[in-house]
């Protein structure tokens, strides 16, 4: 049923959901009978990778609704809420519930409504005091539903926080640390401390701190002392901040171009039914028909998309998510070759029992046929967008502004895509880029773009542009300082010339020649040096570390006296999963070239990416930019 | 040598009961007669306090305000507490160990050991008609009043009276009682009333007749199990049914006809009557046995047996456990007896130690098992010591048994015995502990402030201690005399080597015992932050708290205390705490931009953050419907950014953002229903040339310096849209198009204007020309001009491309052409 631990992972992530769903039918049966859930939209993604519709169902959910403005329409008395904290929704909420009320007051006979809210991953008195103040907390029952971190795959968790990087840089609001704070912390009660935390930026020092802060608080709770992990021997914290550079580019692997095409939400992506033709009529499991959203076509009609789930259940598409795009089209055909040469094996069955042999194959054969089907689809439906001019210009742009040649073509074609009115996300992702590899931009073009933008977009984008500039995404360049980027590509080695994307040799292959510096500073922490068993951390990267924005700290956390040493350790056995962690988002780019390095280390080292969420370089600029609407 | 421990057994029936004496009691003189007594369950004090309607000879010593006395179970004073309040109707005990007493008004107090006391009522219907009466379980009350009504009291942490089902009775019930939540079926509290010859069960729906006829029933208890109720008739009769009257269990005359002064459950089957000087056993077949006693005395039910206070002793009456019995009972030949009895043989260096172990090999573990949880239920050391060998002994010859039990055993018996001690005085049963458990124990051991032997406990179980180190410390805070010096010196002295230690209680403490500074002190020994905030929060702390609340990351903690800032300060003090802290700022700003624009407003103009009060007066301005207002607000706006050198752009910006908000105004007046306030500047210059208003876009290209290219893009665009291909051609040769003419050729191809497209390829520069005829589908243009440009390489892939015969043999004609040269 779930895709999770089939691989030989030495953490075992499946606990963490097994976790969140008993969480979650305790949820749901805290309100006895038959119920209504309305789920914060947000949410509904991340809990269909956690339950599936039928456990609802089980636990007495007779309707799922989304929280938003507007009564909610339902027969049923009994309503369930679960949302974030956040202010808006409570405000939805004591809409409902004011909505209730005054067809109370026409009907006096109607049965009355409960309501049961759940704050996800915990309630806030900033929240309880708006349904204070709307003069509806009397009438609700709150709780605290604890979804963290969810697994999204052996190697990969997610605690899908939206807008996290928005929330820390622009905001300065650091709850979103203080989660993902108490989420580690859960991590490391379940598979023991992290002997080690390595670091870069501002606000990942925050979280370090922090954790560290709270191994000391929880001793209050809880007597015994944690012990040293068995399996992870560090966790690296990789603040987005450090790193703006790669989530600007375009990402060039296949999970990384469904991403920019179609824009995955919690591993589903949702696509015109036409591009995986029509839906099969042998059951199949890589589309999600269970998930809670789907239930809901009167809330959210959607008749012409199609949900598919992106995940390593479906072989085909694990094998391909991470592959650089140009080599998808041989892997796809030479499926396409090797399931017809199946087919075609029926015609040599001979016997009864040859016959049975092939029939037996049959079902897994027609799953990998449907999911071959969905992904040439995909893949030529990408394809037709990579071709076109604007993509491949905007590409050649791109490149050329990492890899550090040439200046003045760039300008052009940035004001040509004004002039076009292509979206504006589309120019400030190659703008942000230029302002970032050449330590800003000149006074008179910056004025000119500035002017440019505002003119074709709307004035209401000087917020946009200030909070831009805030962020030091897009700045002036002052002729004083020299550029550090030219002197952080050279050193750690960002650009790779000859990629071989058939046989890559380097993470720069995700970009097509690009390495990316959030991974790239992740493998030199944990390179070994010589013969030492530990790494030795950034040791000699020192300059370059200095150059990138923000804190850099290595933190080693020991373990109390008087706890018992392992046995394994006592063995000599060392761990080998490095957790990482993303401060505000991480590509789908980076998890490839996690895996990647994984790879390459031919399994002395297992990875466990987590993150706040997983962003591109659109869904990055569209949080800075929608504060101004 | 001591007598036989069977000598003192009383039998009845199949089963043997003993009375022990635990203690002699350390008051002197008592006359428990003439006191209202209540005692607490587990070996718990007892209180007292005089019983106004009975008379008492007056003494020298005797003070003359009414005194409530605790005493510990061995008779030591633990406490005494002027009473100076109205009548008390009934005292008891909560499962803490505190102190209830109900006075006649309905009032309620909860003392605990040491006389602090909290204190409630139970409300008007309790005021009005007084209280007659009142029942008390271990964590809630029901209170009869003198109109005959139950207020039932579920829970002592949170008092909520409620008034339960009226059982609409004209006289007081002959007898009544309670069965607790925990023991009913529908898990809330049950009243058993006798009225006339039946018992009414009321609970807080409905009243229940059980149609009884053998009442009235003068006095009645229930089971410390919930499961029986004993009733005692007035012609003398003790009945035992079930709680729920279904069954009858059994009927004992007594042939007394004043009910009993006291009647209660010795353990779970058998009830024990007391009238003056005499007390009555009665088993559960009938057979009886009873103890004559020289004075009053008062009865404790527990729940495996009684506790019995006499004026110079305490004892305990119970039921023998089987495995003592079987033990010790006469001519007993169980295994785990031959295995006492071979001990005794050993000791002796007699034979038949190895011919009783002999005997009972098979069943030689389950008598070691039963001599280890006999020497539980001991009092006697020597015994529990005699039983605790004998199982070491058996267990010698076992090969593998686990000896867990028998060191726990060991364990629970020194901690017993320790509280037994009778300068403790907890006289705890190995059956009571179990159920209590050690945890409990504990709590009521620092209740007493036996801190010492609470932590030795504690650290000999592996228990955590903090709450101990916790409970001293509070306590040492509140008696001590000394200065705050010595007294923190002291407590963080003691906790140190205690790391994770909450000292936010302690704090909390010298607070309320009015030690500011102290609590001060210590709180900064909490490593919890949050633990610290709400502390300080109402020590007045408040900047302190918030730089907790900020330092404990928890920013929901931070608004917490911010808006408690905000509504008990002046504005201008509550921007001053939180200006020089940004974390602070920062959720201000979050919270307001969502909630409280004008809060921000005013936080940016204090801080003269002048920036941020422009953004604000631009957010607000979108807000507008109005454009008046609307363009009020940018106004404002722009003052803020002009005042700052820094930001001449934005003022810059804004300015023209005016500008363009009056001309759209201006013309949605001039061109007829056309909306055009909201849309950017690109996008008004596109709808002008969209209807036809070319002057207006000119006028807005010039006034606004839109760059040439970039509205010739716009018109482009503007001009397919509408498909005005006479108005594009023109317009392309108004002069050499600053984007040249690539664009005007893709955007005809977009709209599929193939023909109109070809115009503009003619145009372009010479090397795109082929590659744009290509797209328009004209191999023949595109060959001739690959051949102007000699490129044998695009002819060949014109050729590939192209379809058609005739023109395929002109390009080869080309390549061969170009080829020859």
């Amino acid at each position: 049923m779930s895709h999770l631990g089939t691989t030989n992972s030495s953490l075992n992530v499946t606990t963490l959901r097994e976790l969140a769903r008993k969480d979650l039918k305790n949820v749901l049966d805290s309100v006895r009978g038959k119920k209504c859930l309305v789920l914060d939209p947000n949410i509904s993604g991340p809990l269909s990778l956690i339950a599936e519709f039928s456990l609802l169902k089980d636990h007495g959910v007779e309707k799922v609704g989304y929280l938003q403005q507007g009564p909610v329409e339902t027969e049923l008395r009994s309503l369930i809420y679960i949302c974030r904290p956040q202010l808006n929704y409570m405000r939805y909420i004591a809409e409902h519930i004011q909505h209730h009320q005054n067809e109370y007051l026409e009907n006096p006979l109607a049965q009355k409504y409960e309501y049961t809210l759940f704050f996800v991953p915990r309630r806030t008195m900033i929240c309880q005091k708006v349904l204070e103040e709307a003069g509806v907390f009397g009438e609700i029952t709150i709780g605290e539903y604890h979804l963290d971190l969810i697994p999204f795959e052996d190697d990969l968790l997610s605690l899908e926080l939206d807008n996290t990087f928005k929330e820390l840089y622009l905001d300065g609001d650091y709850t979103s640390i203080y989660y993902v704070a108490r989420a580690l912390m859960k991590l490391q009660t379940s598979f023991g401390l992290f002997p080690r935390i390595i670091g870069k930026g501002d606000c990942a020092k925050h979280l370090a701190d922090m954790l560290i802060r709270m191994r000391r608080e929880v001793a209050v709770d809880d007597p015994s002392p944690l012990s040293i992990s068995q399996s992870v021997d560090s966790l690296i914290i990789i603040d987005r901040s450090v790193d703006l550079i790669t989530p600007l580019c375009t990402q060039l692997t296949y999970e990384g171009l469904i991403d920019e095409v179609f824009n995955i939400r919690a591993s589903h992506v949702e696509v015109d039914s036409h591009v995986v033709g029509p839906p099969p009529t042998t059951t199949t499991t890589s589309t999600s028909t269970n998930s809670p959203s789907q239930s809901q076509p009167t809330l959210q009609p959607q008749p012409k998309k199609k949900k598919i789930a992106l995940n390593s259940s479906d072989k085909l598409f694990s094998q391909l998510r991470d592959l650089n795009f140009a080599v998808v089209g041989g892997v796809l055909n030479r499926v396409a070759k090797r399931i017809n040469d199946d087919y075609e094996e029926r015609h040599k069955a001979k016997t009864v029992v040859q016959i049975r042999e092939f029939t037996n194959k049959l079902g897994g054969l027609q799953l990998e046929h449907q999911s071959l089907k969905i992904h040439t689809g995909i893949a030529e439906e990408i394809m037709a967008y990579t071709v076109t001019p604007e993509f491949n210009k905007a590409l050649e742009v791109q490149q050329n502004l990492v890899a550090g040649i040439d200046i003045n073509t760039q300008n052009e074609y940035i004001e040509e895509m004004i002039d076009r009115h292509v979206p504006l996300t589309q120019v400030l992702r190659l703008l942000c880029l230029q302002s970032l590899v050449n330590g800003g931009l000149k006074q008179k073009g910056l004025e000119f773009f500035k002017k440019e933008i505002l003119q074709t977009y709307g004035f209401e984008h000087l917020q946009t542009l200030l909070n831009l500039e805030r962020l030091n995404m897009v700045s002036k360049q002052l002729s004083s300082t020299r550029n550090p980027y030219a002197y952080i590509r050279k050193t750690l080695r960002l650009i790779v010339d000859d990629v071989e994307e058939h046989n890559p040799q380097d993470i720069a292959y995700v970009y097509s020649g690009y390495a990316p510096l959030s991974v790239r500073l992740i493998q030199h922490a944990t390179t070994k040096s010589g013969s030492s068993s530990t790494s030795n951390g950034w040791k000699g990267y020192e300059e370059v570390l200095r150059m990138l924005p923000g804190k850099t700290f290595d933190e080693v956390q020991r373990q109390e006296e008087g706890t018992i040493r392992s046995k394994r350790m006592a063995q000599g056995q060392h761990p080998r999963v490095t957790l990482v962690f993303f401060l505000g988002g991480c590509t789908y780019t980076e998890i490839s070239a996690i895996r990647f390095l994984a790879q390459q280390d031919e399994g002395q080292r297992e990875y466990v990416i987590a993150t706040t969420q997983i962003i591109n370089g659109n869904s990055l600029l569209n949080s800075i930019m929608s504060s101004c609407h | 040598m001591s007598p036989h421990p069977a000598t003192d057994w009383d039998q009845l029936q199949d089963r043997f009961y003993r009375k022990q004496e635990i203690y002699r009691m350390s008051w002197k003189h008592m006359d428990l007669s003439k006191y209202m007594i209540a005692g607490a369950p587990f070996g718990g004090p007892i209180a007292m306090i005089r019983d106004d309607k009975k008379v008492l000879a007056l003494q020298k010593q005797q003070p003359v305000k009414p005194t409530i006395y605790l005493y510990t179970s061995a008779g030591k004073l633990l406490e005494q507490l002027q009473w100076d309040k109205g009548r008390i109707i009934k005292m008891g005990w909560t499962d803490v160990e505190q102190l209830v007493v109900v006075m006649e008004d309905g009032t309620i107090r909860l003392y605990d050991i040491h006389g602090d006391f909290t204190q409630f009522s139970l409300g008007k219907e309790a005021k009005d008609h007084l209280v007659i009466d009142c029942q008390i379980w271990g964590t809630g009350l029901v209170a009869l009043t003198g109109n005959f009504r139950l207020i039932a009291l579920t829970n002592f942490e949170e008092p909520r009276p409620r008034l339960m089902a009226d059982p609409k009775l004209d006289d007081p019930p002959h007898s009544w009682t309670l069965i607790p939540p925990q023991y009913t079926l529908s898990r809330h509290v049950e009243v058993l009333l006798a009225t006339g010859s039946t018992i009414l069960t009321v609970d807080v729906i409905e009243t229940q007749n059980q149609f009884l006829q053998q009442g009235p029933f003068t006095k009645m208890d229930v089971s410390p199990n919930g499961k029986f109720l004993a009733l005692f008739t007035n012609e003398g009769k003790l009945m035992v049914v079930s709680t729920d009257f279904q069954k009858n269990l059994s009927e004992f005359p007594t042939k007394a006809q004043d009910p009993p002064q006291q009647l209660v459950w010795c353990g779970t089957d058998s009830v024990v009557l007391y009238w003056d000087k005499l007390l009555l056993m009665v088993g559960p077949f009938g057979d009886w046995v009873r103890y004559p006693y020289d004075d009053a005395i008062y009865l404790i039910p527990e729940i495996d047996g009684v506790r019995i206070f006499s004026s110079d002793r305490c004892e305990f009456l119970e039921k023998v456990p089987n495995v003592t019995e079987e033990i010790f009972k006469i001519g007993s030949t169980a295994p785990a007896a031959m295995l006492f009895d071979a001990l005794e043989h050993f000791d002796k260096r007699s034979p038949k130690a190895d011919e009783n172990i002999r005997s009972i090999r098979p069943e030689l573990a389950d008598a070691v098992d039963a001599c280890i949880e006999a020497a539980g239920h001991e009092f006697n050391q020597v015994r529990q010591r005699s039983l605790l060998k004998a199982a070491a002994f058996g267990k010698t010859f076992l090969e593998s048994y686990n000896s867990d039990r028998f060191v726990e055993m060991c364990q629970i018996l020194r901690v017993l015995n320790s509280v037994r001690y009778f300068e403790i005085g907890v006289p705890m049963t190995y059956t009571q502990y179990t159920r209590i458990t050690p945890d409990a124990l504990i709590d009521r051991l620092i209740n007493r402030h036996h801190h010492l032997l609470a932590l030795r406990i504690c650290e000999y179980l592996k228990m955590r201690t903090d709450r101990v180190l916790i409970h001293w410390a509070c306590a040492k805070i509140k008696k001590s005399t000394d200065d705050e010096e010595t007294i923190c010196r002291m407590i963080v002295e003691k906790l140190a080597n205690k790391p994770g230690l909450s000292y936010a209680e302690i704090a909390r403490t010298a607070h309320k015992v009015g030690q500011p500074k102290l609590a001060t002190r210590l709180l900064d020994y909490e490593p919890r932050a949050a633990d610290q905030v709400p502390l300080l929060m109402s020590m007045q702390e408040d900047e302190l708290a918030l730089i907790k609340a900020i330092e404990s990351g928890d920013t929901d903690l931070v608004y917490l205390v911010m808006l408690h800032l905000k509504r008990k300060l002046p504005l201008g003090e509550f921007f001053r705490i939180i200006n020089n802290k940004p974390m602070a700022c920062n959720l201000l700003e979050v919270y307001c931009k969502q909630q409280d624009l004008k809060l921000l407003t005013d936080f940016y103009y204090q801080d003269d953050r002048r920036v941020e009060s422009a953004n604000i007066a631009i957010l607000e301005s979108y807000n507008q419907k109005d454009l008046t207002e609307r363009i009020n607000k940018l106004k404002i706006a722009l003052k803020w950014y002009q005042d700052d050198k820094e930001h001449s752009f934005e003022a810059k910006a804004i300015d023209e953002n005016i500008k363009l908000l009056q001309m759209q105004a201006q013309f949605e007046k001039e061109m007829t229903n056309q909306r055009l306030v909201g849309l950017s500047l690109s996008e008004t210059v596109h709808k002008c040339i969209v209807e036809r208003q070319h002057n207006k876009a000119n006028k807005l290209k010039s006034d606004f310096k839109i760059p040439d290219k970039r509205f010739w893009w716009m018109k482009l665009k503007a001009l397919v849209e509408v498909r005005e291909w006479d108005e594009l051609d023109r317009f392309s040769k108004q002069k050499k198009s600053p984007i040249g003419y690539e664009p005007f050729v893709e955007e005809c191809i977009k709209a599929t204007q193939q023909s109109e497209a070809a115009k503009y390829i003619q145009k372009c520069d010479p090397a795109v020309r082929p590659g744009l005829y290509i797209k328009i589908g004209d191999f023949r243009a595109a060959a001739q001009e690959a051949l102007a440009l000699k490129d044998i390489q695009l002819l060949r892939e014109i050729r590939s491309k192209c379809a058609n015969q005739i023109i395929a043999q002109e390009l080869d004609a080309y390549i061969a052409q170009v080829t020859a040269k």
